[in-house]
């Protein structure tokens, strides 16, 4: 009942009333804190308990995962003896490692160069087309602006299979061009950006084009200066978006060297299926990017997503 | 708008390339590389999966002969295809309304500001900031029949352990259940957002006039949020009919075809079975479903009041 009234408090605030009243509500006060504090860490843990189990499955020997599964306890999270073999194993150091061949270096550099390269492009282009849709004159603009926003419909990963017609096509399959060239511009991106623009107040740039500056000058002098929020906001969701693709890469790299990590957890798990601590690291390793970059930025994450409402 | 000089009969280049039209090419010179980018990468794929769908064709063999309409029929006869339309279907109802549902309570419960909130919203969100891929070999490992750690917990209740991904009763609940945890916070933040966006006096006028917490709730905050409810179901019931990762990392379809949801089956064909022509066939079906789905729910959107 306490849960309840604590949705409902967040609804409407309570009025206190006469002191007897003040005098139960401050013991009620207590137990439903008590109360409130147990639902907050029940909830908490709902969320978490997979990832800690990860976290520590990967730096405990592995032969320890399977021992403390039953009974449930502590140990079965927490390790008793730690170890960072499993590490040592994916990133080829350790001689289990190399008789397998496992080098996650390889595909942690290759996500983090596409990465780079798609968040770096698409923020130039779409900063470019996104100035144009807010700030700049032009015909039949509006039919441009929807030739963008269709894009939105149509669904990704249903029309992944034409997307690899048209890039093979280009001679693009199996390369990193080929990872990076599809995501260089975003509907959602541009549609984010352009709302944010259109919030600069115009006096601004037409102070400039009077003292001469070219387009391109008061984009890069007035504009982005003020759109940096909003930039590093697109910048996060793209990052997220490009480096947990998974379905794109799967198709397009048919060789491991260029393979991005998030591809290779997958093929890594079926070829050593039993090798349980290498899956838990390799996806530590795959997560903790994004996942730091959550925790220190969580506000522009959270901003981003209530305003473009979409990932990617 | 930047006046034209209404000059003499100049020679024509000198009219085209008057200061506005050189504006304007300039202004063109910064929408054209995400014009480029929209109609290689968005529309061109749609006309050559059209293309495609009409020959038989294949990564290897290239294009072979014209079929005309033949594998339409093939696909819309095809019962392991209908199979995987009525999986996606199914694992979209099971999950759209329940996550809406449960990001309904977390938002309603988390809206408030204090250190707890902050830390179950962190960790409601996490999964969503991690990749499908981890979420699902992760919860691959959880849902472990004997070393899984579902069952480990489930033994504090004293059940025995349980088979979940190899029981073709259980598999698509349980890619479900997984994939609610994962989004849940996603469009919880869209559900806080919204229930920021609604001015304060509604409510606070109706607790003056006497309204119980639950009835502000019932009458003002959820006829409110409608549209973002709304909003939230539409993308999420395009996501949900999208589903591939999972399938591909926990069952492969299995068990009993009881997961194989319609882009799996799709990629199946063109990359297993190395027939694009069927599956660029299976994928313009995909597409168009999703496009009345989504002009579908659109035309609710508009019928409906703002505040």
């Amino acid at each position: 009942m306490s849960i309840l009234d604590n949705v409902a408090g967040n609804l409407a605030a309570s009025t206190p009333g006469s002191s007897t009243e003040l005098r139960r509500a401050t013991w009620r006060g207590r137990l439903q804190m008590a109360v409130l504090i147990v639902v907050y860490v029940v909830m908490f843990l709902a969320f978490t308990i997979p990832f800690f189990w990860m976290f520590f499955g990967s730096i405990r020997e592995e032969a320890e995962i399977f021992a403390n599964l039953y009974p449930f306890t502590w140990k079965t999270i927490l390790p008793i003896k730690w170890s960072l073999k499993n590490y040592l194993d994916i990133f080829g150091i350790s001689d289990d490692g190399q008789k397998f061949g496992l080098q996650f270096q390889r595909f942690l550099g290759n996500s983090f160069l596409v990465s780079a390269g798609v968040v770096l492009s698409s923020l130039f282009f779409n900063t470019l087309a996104a100035y144009f849709f807010a700030r700049l004159r032009f015909p039949l603009k509006n039919v441009l602006l929807v030739f963008v926003i269709a894009t939105m419909l149509v669904p990704f990963q249903a029309t992944i299979v034409p997307l690899y017609i048209v890039v093979d096509a280009l001679g693009m399959a199996n390369s990193y061009n080929g990872l990076i060239f599809p995501w260089y511009a975003s509907p959602f991106v541009i549609f984010a950006l352009m709302q944010f623009m259109r919030d600069i107040p115009t006096d601004l740039d037409e102070a400039a084009v009077m003292d001469g500056a070219n387009l391109f000058h008061i984009l890069w002098r007035v504009i982005v200066p003020l759109s940096i929020p909003g930039i590093i906001t697109m910048a996060l969701l793209e990052f997220q978006f490009i480096w947990n693709l998974f379905y794109w890469p799967l198709i397009l790299i048919s060789s491991p060297q260029l393979q991005m990590i998030q591809v290779a957890i997958a093929t890594q798990t079926t070829q050593t299926q039993t090798f349980w601590g290498r899956t838990f690291a390799g996806s530590v390793t795959a997560s903790l990017p994004v996942i730091v970059l959550f925790l220190f930025l969580q506000r522009y994450y959270v901003q981003g997503i209530a305003l473009t409402g979409l990932k990617g | 708008m930047l006046a034209t000089p209404i000059s003499t009969p100049a020679k024509g280049w000198s009219r085209i390339w008057s200061r506005r039209n050189r504006y304007y090419l300039i202004a063109f010179l910064f929408v054209l590389p995400a014009l480029i980018n929209f109609t290689v990468f968005r529309y061109l794929p749609i006309l050559a999966a059209l293309r495609a769908s009409l020959y038989q064709y294949s990564l290897l063999g290239g294009f072979g002969d014209f079929v005309g309409l033949d594998q339409y029929q093939a696909i819309l006869s095809d019962s392991f295809f209908r199979n995987s339309l009525w999986v996606t279907l199914k694992f979209t109802i099971y999950k759209v309304p329940l996550q809406v549902l449960f990001s309904l309570i977390l938002a309603l419960f988390l809206a408030r500001e204090n250190l707890g909130t902050a830390f179950v919203r962190s960790a409601v969100f996490t999964p969503v900031v991690t990749s499908v891929i981890v979420v699902s070999v992760l919860w691959s490992m959880m849902y472990h029949s004997q070393l899984g750690l579902i069952n480990s917990l489930l033994s504090i209740v004293g059940v025995p352990p349980q088979a979940f991904l190899s029981n073709p009763d259980r598999a698509l609940p349980a890619l479900t259940a997984m994939m609610i945890w994962k989004d849940v916070g996603f469009s919880m933040i869209i559900l806080m957002a919204g229930l920021k966006g609604i001015p304060v006096v509604y409510r606070e006028a109706a607790v003056v006039d006497g309204a119980k917490p639950w009835e502000v709730l019932w009458h003002i905050t959820l006829p409110l949020l409608r549209r973002v409810m709304m909003f939230v179901m539409v993308t999420q019931t395009i996501f949900s009919f999208q589903v591939f990762v999972p399938v591909y990392a926990m069952t492969r379809g299995g068990p009993l075809e009881r997961t194989k949801a319609v882009v799996y089956y799709i990629y199946q064909y063109g990359f297993l079975f190395q027939d694009m022509g069927t599956a660029s066939a299976m994928s313009i079906v995909t597409l168009i479903i999703l496009l009345v789905v989504s002009v579908g729910q659109m035309r609710l959107f508009r019928s409906d009041v703002s505040y």
